[in-house]
């Protein structure tokens, strides 16, 4: 797309000099055609062994019973839950990034839409482990899918939320791995082109037999633009599903008609704290700050400043609407958020939310890597408790107050959950060996137009708005890769 | 037609070609390749594509219609000859009884799974403790002795016979003393035996000894008006109850009878006759039935006995020497109010004391001798056998024993060891013993320390009769053969005596024949039978005779002040002690019971443990909290116990239960909570349980105690509706919610007509008056028997994981300056914490028309079915516990662990023995699903079944859920609401009816009315 030139006034979305098409592939695939480094078996060991902790410690639950979690009579769900919602949250990103901004024709997600689809899939993977674990009888799970049975055909409750989340992550896991895929092919061949022996048999099977002709080119586009079609829906409906898991129950707290656009919010918000959270390493361990620049940090920084204030702006609605429907029950929740037992877990989830992004209406915190980075993790932090405190806060201390009860984790719930962050960076850092993690052929369109050095190419034409080239270079200065005395020259 | 066609084969045979006449003379026309076949070379050969396709699809076609085939292994041997009354599938009764309780004894397939009330019982009318239900879990104990045992070691009946018989021959020679000590023996029939026994062994001496004893009062009587017997107490008679420290509802006498009598002057239907009664409770640690009174008091144990003095003088007007006021103002204020109500309601009030002092008892014979009581509320003439010990007879004993005197002492349910206050007296004493004789069913504390055990019969494999209240008599007889090779003890007797009848059956029965059965107007064989089916013969009440009391009080008064002073607690450090019993674990003789064990106890709900409970206003003194192991020490014996902080507590006591802390119970009963038996004293000629403790914080660890519920106000939340018996005389709806404003939803299930009895002749249904329940936790246990709950121990307790699928909600409230208060936040800020006034609510499933649960089951595990129930299809469910979440009830248990084979859980469900008591009609539960009250549905289906087969509709009250079933207080009814004349509609229809939660719409099934308090005047 887009080999027009583009305005001066954007900034370029591909810094640093000499920077050509096979300078990109190289750039990109170094990972992939090279020996792993320190950093990433470093890396790999810490994750593959918390991946080896979930194991353990589903496979102790799955032995033993549900009971080795700290759940009880009156506290259904928790931690399992908790992170069941946090990892499908966490997804949100990949697909808003990958289909509504690519809808919206914003090129700068070309540099991060491959590594943000490969969180989603992941992160969805570890949600969708949740759902099987937190089951009683997981090896009854297959009763959740309306397949035909001689039970005098029984279907499952079409009524049930929870059969609404069964298609809807599924739903969102095949879309979303088809989409990843489709997006891969292009650069799969590029690998399988330059790869050679068994390497170039592998990568051939996965590539699809791209030819690299006009017309794969055209139906690659079209079917990305249908896959983006497909998607959009997905953005808002999926969790919008996971949040019916609550907004249609009985529960105080629960019962709360903003749920669907709040969750949404929360869910783009939390993806893209946790896009950044790896980006910035990633970036910087892969050397790829050329591709993931600070316009992209700070964009992200920016729609974590938007979805942040909208999920303040759900929790400031939730707490009136407590007030305003004079609902004892409703309002005795709110009111235990902050005084109750679990007040600690209420001020985590709306200061790390509320508060802590707050200051990304400062450009200087905008830009500024390890500050964005710690907010990113905070932000984490602060969604993960955000589930705890609607799901364990509420149901604690509900309608009858005989049942009122406290949740204690115990070392399995901690495991699981630890373990499974362990399942999500391994498979993360398995993917960056293996595929490229900035979509080549995408980043590659942008270079003879929304580069630096078209930019430049186009100041040196000299055919610009004076005003507008002396606001394109002034914009510059804020940038921490760009220098700026090689634009004095020109 | 020609028939002479020929039909040939082939051309060859049309031809007749040489070829094929040749080949046509063998018997097969092409040679058989049998050789090729066998000599290898064809086994060998390769098998065509198609064949071996065609040998495929057949096998596996072949295996899977096999397969489609469950053949499930059943390792269940037929009847060889079918008994003739038992019918696999179908329950069989027999009545028997418990503890002079009528009850009727549930068997299937020749086994007991479940105690029921006698519905004729004339004490319960039905009602049965948890005690009562949980005693059938006993009989399959496996750690009851299995077979009699001489020194330790097993042995037979034989050898046993032949050595005690040589040695009590023996001991009649040397004319030593013999001894039989029991717990009160009211058996007609082992009395009897016993009497007989004793004509053999002129030297023996029977002594009835109770681990919790009346003799105070017993003697009182004896004192007071020359009788000797535990008077039989008239709750149904009384106006006005006014009561010093005894739990007649939990513990006290016989307080299933009692709660029955209680509940009927203040249910429902008393309460439409305008009629409620007044229950003064004046106590020291709360107690079941200091929740249910109208005012409770705290008193110290000291300040008891003063009490009664000032209450005394101000009914009768004089003034006893030595009497002093009261330091306590509220009490005291109390008292002067109390003392007009109850000259108010002459005849019709009763004072009762829980004090096993004999002055004290007196001075309440005296009382409740210028109330007119005797013939009323008291009857004196048909008494109570229940209880007889005698504390003095037993410490006697000892010294007896110590004296060398006694060479034998035979022990029949009782268990001085553990029991005694003194039990290293016991063990040293029984060192001089000769010959101990134990027929305890378990080598419990004392077995442990005879030298002859001759386990006894467990009651539901025994014959035997009871005679609880003069002039009511009760059978007993056997429901299954002897579990194990016990005998029973009155057998031993009869041949150890040599007596003329051997057999205890026949022993009985001409005992019957004798006198009993002429009592109830029966005779012969035919009376014989018939009591075997109605379990009882009640002889003609004889008329209560009005005793009046007319002894000089100056030195009992002097008595009692002075004991009150003696047990005033001075001191840093010091504290009045009060020693009482839990309605669960009563005596600690059922300590092995898991069920009862997890029972909660109805005013702490504290399971598995006994703990100090103190008040809370005295916890903030010392700077304790709750679970803080504090040191108790009277007189040189010390437990270190957890504390409890109990609103209502009297400030400056510790309240601590007795039978815990077992040592020799068995697996589940050893080392549950700690011995406070020792805390006893024995004052006066009687054990008294109050004494001056001092008490320490040690420096151990805090426990959690194991609680059913933590939490313990009601918020204010209109779960719980009470009112005054006043503002309900003035309005029956009084704060019932009927005229707060409702919106009609349209019922969600109306479509399919469970309210229209037109479409649907069943909509089950409950209705639960919280004026009649006590709380009392019967129907826990009931509801554990018949559902096959199982008991999770302690710690899982301690995770709130208990599975009982009905609870006792038990709220405190308090009462500041004459204005309610039910909310944490304020609570927290008040400073005077006495004033309690306690509410309990059964909570179960309340099957709710349009309930929360079914929605969200993604699988329909739980659904409606067409006559309200809300069903839990456990093959269907796979454990979401979204339900439980969405339930605003939580009455839902889940299945944590698998709890019937995980060695974790040490539980009667582990043991394949005790597996037997289970409920073959309800199934077990594997780890995972969702399970919860089903409204007894196997019950409700066997009902049906029942009245379907018989051709008839089903009756109102013929189906009784197990909770209700054992209700002592009747709180509890069942029924159809499409029958407009059944019972449960006429309680629905009750102006107090109200719907917990119906503000959500969920329309729950089951109906509460509204608690009404009798707190008129007094508003202390």
């Amino acid at each position: 797309m887009a080999s027009h030139n583009e305005s001066i006034l954007r900034e370029p979305l591909i810094t640093g000099n000499d920077i050509t098409y096979a300078k990109i592939t190289n750039d990109v695939l170094h990972p992939v055609e090279n020996m792993p480094t320190k950093a990433w078996w470093i890396g790999f060991t810490i994750a593959s062994l918390g991946a080896c902790l979930w194991v353990f410690a589903v496979s102790w639950t799955f032995w033993y019973g549900i009971g080795s979690w700290g759940l009880n009579k009156t506290v259904g769900w928790a931690w399992d839950i908790t992170g069941f919602v946090w990892w499908v949250g966490i997804g949100h990103a990949g697909t808003l990034i990958s289909a509504i901004l690519l809808l919206f024709r914003q090129n700068w997600r070309n540099s991060i839409n491959r590594s943000a689809e490969a969180m989603t899939i992941f992160a969805v993977i570890c949600a969708a482990t949740y759902i099987v674990a937190h089951m009683g009888r997981p090896w009854m799970a297959v009763y959740s899918l309306p397949f035909p049975n001689q039970y005098g055909s029984l279907w499952v409750n079409f009524n049930s939320p929870l059969i609404w989340d069964v298609f809807a992550i599924s739903t969102y896991f095949s879309v979303s791995l088809v989409f990843w895929y489709t997006g891969l092919l292009p650069d799969l061949a590029t690998i399988r082109d330059r790869a050679t022996g068994l390497r170039r048999r592998i990568y051939s099977v996965l590539s699809f037999g791209w030819t690299g002709s006009v017309k794969t080119w055209q139906r690659f586009e079209t079917v990305s633009l249908i896959l983006a079609g497909i998607s959009t829906p997905l953005v808002l409906s999926v969790h919008t599903i996971v949040s019916m898991d609550f907004a249609t129950s009985l529960e105080p707290g629960w019962h709360t008609t903003i749920f669907p656009p709040y969750f949404v919010a929360g869910a783009i918000f939390s993806g893209f704290a946790m896009v950044q959270t790896l980006l910035l390493i990633t970036r910087k361990v892969l050397g790829l700050e050329n591709y993931i620049t600070m316009f992209h940090i700070e964009s992200m920084n920016k729609i974590i400043l938007l979805t942040g204030s909208i999920v303040g702006v759900a929790y400031m609605t939730e707490f009136f609407i407590a007030y305003y429907s004079g609902g004892e029950y409703e309002q005795y929740t709110f009111l235990n958020r902050f005084i109750g037992p679990y007040w600690w877990a209420g001020c985590m989830m709306y200061g790390c939310n509320v508060l802590m992004t707050q200051l990304m209406w400062f450009k200087k915190v905008r830009t500024n890597i390890p500050i964005s980075w710690v907010l990113s993790i905070v932000v984490n932090i602060g969604m993960w408790f955000e589930r705890f405190v609607i799901i364990v806060t509420s149901l604690h201390r509900d309608f009858i107050p005989s049942s009122w009860a406290m949740f204690y984790p115990t070392w399995v719930d901690m495991s699981v959950f630890i373990g499974s962050i362990g399942v999500f960076f391994t498979l993360f850092l398995l993917f960056i060996r293996v595929f490229p993690s900035i979509a080549m052929a995408e980043v590659k369109l942008l270079l003879k137009s929304s580069s630096e050095q078209a930019k430049k190419k186009l100041l040196a034409d000299g055919h610009l708005d004076p005003s507008h080239a002396e606001f394109y270079k002034e914009s510059l200065t804020k940038f921490d890769s760009v220098e700026l005395s090689e634009y004095e020259k020109i | 037609m020609d028939s002479n066609k020929k039909y040939w084969k082939g051309l060859e045979e049309l031809n007749s070609e040489p070829e094929f006449v040749e080949k046509n003379k063998h018997e097969f026309a092409e040679p058989i390749p049998i050789e090729e076949v066998l000599s290898g070379n064809g086994l060998m050969a390769k098998t065509p594509r198609r064949d071996f396709l065609k040998a495929l699809g057949f096998g596996v076609g072949a295996v899977t219609l096999a397969a489609c085939q469950k053949v499930p292994v059943h390792k269940s041997i037929p009847y060889l000859i079918k008994p003739e009354e038992v019918t696999p599938g179908v329950a069989n009764y027999y009545v028997s009884t418990y503890e002079g309780h009528a009850v009727l004894v549930k068997t299937r397939e020749g086994r007991p799974i479940k105690i029921e009330g006698n519905p004729d019982d004339l004490l319960s009318k039905g009602g049965l403790s948890g005690q009562a239900q949980a005693s059938v879990l006993d009989l399959y104990d496996n750690n009851r002795l299995k077979n009699p045992a001489q020194n330790g070691s097993d042995s037979t009946w034989n050898e046993i016979d032949a050595f005690v018989k040589s040695e009590l021959a023996a001991i009649k020679a040397g004319g030593k003393k013999i001894r039989i000590v029991s717990s009160t023996v009211h058996s007609p029939s082992t009395l009897a035996v016993i009497a007989d026994f004793i004509g053999q062994y002129p030297t023996t001496k029977h002594i009835n000894y109770d681990a919790v004893s009346y003799t105070g009062i017993i003697q009182a009587n004896q004192n007071s008006f020359g009788k000797a017997v535990l008077p039989h107490y008239r709750f149904d008679k009384a106006d006005i109850i006014v009561s010093f420290g005894a739990d007649f509802l939990g513990t006290w006498i016989s307080p299933v009878e009692f709660t029955s009598q209680y509940v009927g002057n203040r249910n429902n239907k008393s309460l439409q006759n305008k009629k409620m009664s007044r229950h003064i409770q004046f106590e020291t640690g709360m107690s079941l039935t200091g929740t249910n009174a109208d005012v409770r008091i705290p008193v110290k144990p000291s300040e008891e006995g003063v009490a009664l003095v000032n209450l005394y003088n101000q009914i009768s007007g004089t003034t006893l020497p030595g009497t002093r006021k009261l330091n306590n103002v509220t009490a005291d204020k109390a008292l002067t109010i109390v003392a007009k109500e109850l000259q108010a309601a002459k005849g019709k009030a009763l004072v009762v004391s829980g004090s096993n002092d004999v002055a004290t008892q007196v001075l309440v014979n005296a009382i409740n001798s210028l109330l007119g009581s005797y013939g009323s509320t008291i009857d004196l003439d048909n008494y109570s056998n229940q209880y007889a010990g005698n504390d003095h007879d037993f410490t006697e004993l000892v010294s007896e024993m110590n004296r060398g005197e006694v060479d034998a002492v035979l022990f029949l349910n009782t268990n001085p060891a553990y029991e005694y206050h003194n039990s290293g007296a016991i063990k040293d004493a029984l060192k001089k013993v000769r010959l101990k004789i134990s027929f305890s069913e378990r080598n419990d504390e004392t077995a442990s320390l005879c030298n002859v055990n001759a386990p006894n019969h467990y009651y539901l494999e025994a014959w035997g009769d009871d005679n609880a209240i003069e002039g009511y008599y009760t059978i007993v007889q056997p429901t299954i053969n002897p579990v194990y090779n016990t005998r029973q003890a009155e057998e031993s007797l009869l041949v150890w005596s040599d007596n003329a009848v051997k057999e205890y059956y026949t022993y009985v029965r001409n005992n019957w024949d004798k006198s009993l059965l002429a009592k109830g107007g029966l005779s012969g064989q035919k009376g014989w039978e018939t009591l075997l089916q109605t379990g009882f013969v009640k002889a003609g009440d004889k008329p209560a005779g009005s005793y009046s009391f007319s002894r000089d009080l100056n030195g009992v008064a002097q008595n009692i002040l002075n004991q009150s002073k003696q047990l005033a607690a001075s001191g840093d450090g010091k504290v009045e002690l009060q020693l009482y019993q839990t309605v669960a674990i009563r005596d600690g003789k059922r300590a092995n019971n898991p069920w009862l064990q997890e029972m909660p106890d109805p005013v702490s709900k504290v399971t598995w443990d006994n703990f100090a409970a103190m008040s809370p206003t005295d916890l903030n003194k010392y700077g304790f909290v709750q679970g803080d192991i504090i040191n108790i020490d009277v007189n040189g014996y010390a437990v270190a116990l957890p504390i409890l902080s109990q609103p209502g507590q009297a400030q400056g006591t510790i309240s601590v239960a007795v039978g815990y802390g077992r040592t020799q119970a068995g697996p589940v009963g050893d080392g549950v909570g700690k011995n406070a038996f020792p805390f006893l004293t024995f004052r006066n000629g009687t054990f008294q349980t109050t004494a001056v403790a001092a008490f320490s914080k040690t420096g151990e660890y805090p426990i959690v105690l194991a609680q059913t519920q933590t939490h313990h106000s009601f918020e204010g939340r209109n779960v719980i509706r009470e009112t005054t018996f006043n503002e309900y005389l003035k309005n029956p709806a009084s704060n019932s919610g009927k005229s707060e404003e409702h919106k009609k939803y349209d019922l969600f299930w109306q479509d399919y007509g469970i309210d229209n009895p037109q479409k649907q002749p069943y909509n089950w249904v409950m209705a639960i008056d919280l004026n009649a329940c006590t709380g009392c936790g019967a129907c826990v246990v009931a509801c554990s028997a018949e559902n096959n709950i199982p008991v999770v121990g302690r710690d899982e307790v301690r995770r709130r994981r208990e599975m009982h699928w009905i609870r006792i909600d038990r709220y405190y409230s308090f009462n500041d300056k004459g204005r309610e208060v039910t909310e944490e936040q304020e609570i927290s800020t008040l400073e005077d914490l006495d004033h309690v006034s306690v509410v309990h609510q059964p909570m179960l499933c309340q099957h709710c028309d349009h309930a929360p649960c079914e929605t969200v089951c993604p699988v329909l595990a739980t659904v409606h079915s067409s006559d309200g129930l809300n069903h839990m299809a456990y093959n269907r469910c796979i454990g979401t516990r979204y339900c439980a979440n969405n339930c605003p009830f939580k009455v839902r248990r889940f299945n944590w662990f698998n709890y019937w084979n995980d060695s974790r859980f040490d539980n009667y469900l582990i043991n394949e023995h005790t597996h037997l008591v289970l409920n073959p009609d309800v199934t077990t539960r594997f780890r995972g699903v969702m399970e919860k009250c089903s409204m007894c549905i196997q019950r409700i289906q066997a009902g049906k079944l029942k009245a379907k087969i018989e051709k008839r509709p089903l009756k109102d009250g013929e189906i009784k859920v197990a909770c209700q079933q054992t209700c002592p207080a009747n709180a509890i009814v069942f029924g159809n609401r499409n029958d407009p004349d059944s019972e449960v509609s006429k309680a629905l229809k009750s102006e107090r009816t109200y719907y917990v939660l119906e503000e959500l719409g969920v329309q729950p099934g089951i109906g509460y009315q509204v608690k009404v308090r009798n707190t008129s005047e007094l508003e202390a």
